[in-house]
């Protein structure tokens, strides 16, 4: 069952004299939502997943934290400090590490997640079968993990994390290195997700999370800098942001009610204010 | 009871093999390495489990037997005792030290050959999952992993940034020297890259649960009726060639 995140002032740094990795964030992603995490690199992006995830808080036990992170029914003072996997599965940027290299077949891959769960038992081939069919990789069940390309790859470790039936998906930079085909197919999948498993992935770009997830959040130097819904975000301008629930007008999107002579499109805007071509 | 070859004799041959390194002439030394080499393609069980662990061993067959054969030239030129058998330009080869190098490289021979036919023959994941219904804690598995895992990819990552260094004008195809130079600038970013890439591995390994893997309890409940003969056997002889070495040491 999906999970809903709530992030409250979490504030974030590696060391008492290091910059903030994340500064006042305030976030709320509803059960079964898709969120997209947009900025430039070194905003944060990665960090909040790897936040989230725990595994930030159990490698790096010096952080000094402030702020509340609630995920389901686990209230965090500050950030988790062990893997909250199952509950939160994060596919990490570079699917090709995330294979585990002690496997022959995908098949097996998939079934090296179940017996890290203990779950390897009965019915663990039907869930697998499932589960590749799902994402449209069943004629890869014989296939070595190693031989496959990008986009195999990244189905692949997507499949290896959803078979644990995670609460929240967190995806980092997932489209990195795929083409077009392969984008559209992750796109299909996700949105298949929706309502089942809460989301939350990053990019550098902001097509793909536009056309994908129901609000894109803009990440600046670990700040939030806007935070909207896709369409509000294009058409009016106008930024809700989950802050207190206030509303605000952001530098980073010119409304279209002013003259087009002075109003350049929106999305260059937002591609300037991200430091983007 | 029965006798077969399964991981808990592979790995009591290992060890009387490497005991066997150490307590027996060169001679049978050398036996042992053949014997070992032929196991690899007569005996089902010690067949490599992959083509790529085909290919291993063969690339390693040929290594192995050149660096023997360099071990035994170095000790030869320098290990001046007993009489002259040959030159190598100008420098004379003695027949001490070719002695001193056979026993040498066979030595090493049969300590590598030992742990490659067993690595090479074993599933990784039945290794591991036999370690830790043995006590061996999920933390030292990862480690013992992204070990493995590194020792498999280091050909390809090496000649990976040999490709980089040769796009930068590092004279990698140039003459020994200018390459051994060269080696220099490529164990930077061979060392980096491939702590960063364990790094990265064991924290995906961690994100998919396996620090909080379950042992298997299949294997640590076999009965004694059920240990394979064949095993306790390999260790019983283990156990006489060890004393037989300290008796002999101790008797002169």
């Amino acid at each position: 069952m999906a999970a809903r995140i709530d992030i409250l002032s979490l504030s974030l740094r590696y060391s008492d004299t290091a910059l903030p990795a994340l500064d006042s964030v305030s976030l709320e992603i509803p059960q079964g939502g898709c969120v997209g995490i947009v900025g430039p690199t070194g905003s944060g992006k990665s960090t909040l997943l790897h936040t989230l995830s725990g595994i930030l808080g159990k490698h790096h036990p010096e952080v000094v934290v402030s702020g509340q992170l609630c995920i389901g029914s686990d209230t965090f003072q500050g950030i988790p400090r062990e893997v909250l996997f199952p509950t939160v599965g994060l596919v990490l940027q570079d699917p090709f590490i995330q294979i585990s290299g002690v496997r022959d077949t995908v098949t097996e891959e998939l079934r090296f997640t179940l017996e890290n769960l203990d779950a390897a038992g009965q019915g663990s081939d039907q869930l697998i079968q499932t589960m590749l069919s799902s994402l449209g990789i069943e004629h890869l069940a014989d296939r070595a993990p190693t031989t496959l390309s990008g986009g195999e790859t990244q189905r692949v470790a997507l499949a290896s994390i959803l078979i644990s039936n995670p609460s929240v998906l967190l995806l980092d930079e997932p489209v990195t290195a795929l083409d077009a085909t392969a984008q559209n197919r992750l796109r299909s999948i996700l949105k298949s997700l929706r309502g089942r498993t809460t989301v939350l992935l990053t990019d550098s770009q902001i097509d793909f999370p536009m056309s994908v997830c129901d609000t894109i959040v803009v990440l600046d130097r670990g700040r939030i800098e806007a935070c909207a819904k896709p369409a509000e975000l294009l058409l009016t301008g106008k930024l809700l942001t989950n802050v207190g629930g206030s509303e605000h007008w952001s530098s980073l999107v010119t409304p279209l009610n002013q003259p087009s002579s002075r109003r350049p499109g929106p999305l260059n805007r937002i591609r300037k204010a991200l430091g983007l071509p | 009871m029965n006798f077969r070859i399964d991981l808990p004799t592979k790995l009591a041959l290992v060890l009387l093999l490497w005991i066997c390194a150490f307590a027996v002439s060169w001679e049978a030394q050398v036996v042992l390495v053949l014997l070992i080499i032929m196991s690899r393609f007569a005996v089902p069980d010690f067949k490599p489990q992959s083509r790529r662990s085909a290919r291993a061993f063969t690339r390693f067959l040929i290594y192995s037997f050149a660096v023997a054969t360099f071990v035994l030239i170095l000790n030869s030129l320098l290990i001046r005792g007993g009489s002259t058998f040959g030159s190598i330009g100008g420098f004379s080869l003695y027949q001490d030290g070719l002695f001193f190098g056979i026993r040498t490289a066979s030595r090493l021979l049969l300590l590598t050959f030992a742990i490659l036919v067993f690595f090479i023959s074993t599933p990784l994941k039945d290794l591991i999952r036999y370690l830790q219904a043995r006590g061996l804690s999920n933390s030292f598995a990862l480690i013992l992993l992204l070990t493995l895992h590194f020792l498999d990819q280091l050909p390809a990552r090496i000649h990976q940034i040999f490709l980089a260094q040769q796009a930068r004008g590092a004279p990698v195809d140039a003459g020994f020297i200018s390459r051994s130079r060269a080696l220099f600038s490529i164990l930077s970013p061979l060392v980096l890259s491939s702590i960063v890439e364990s790094i990265d591995r064991g924290t995906a390994l961690e994100l998919r649960g396996f620090l909080h893997r379950p042992t298997s309890t299949e294997e640590s409940q076999s009965s004694p009726g059920q240990r394979n003969v064949l095993t306790l056997l390999i260790l019983f002889l283990s156990l006489i060639v060890v004393l037989y070495t300290i008796a002999q040491w101790l008797l002169g």
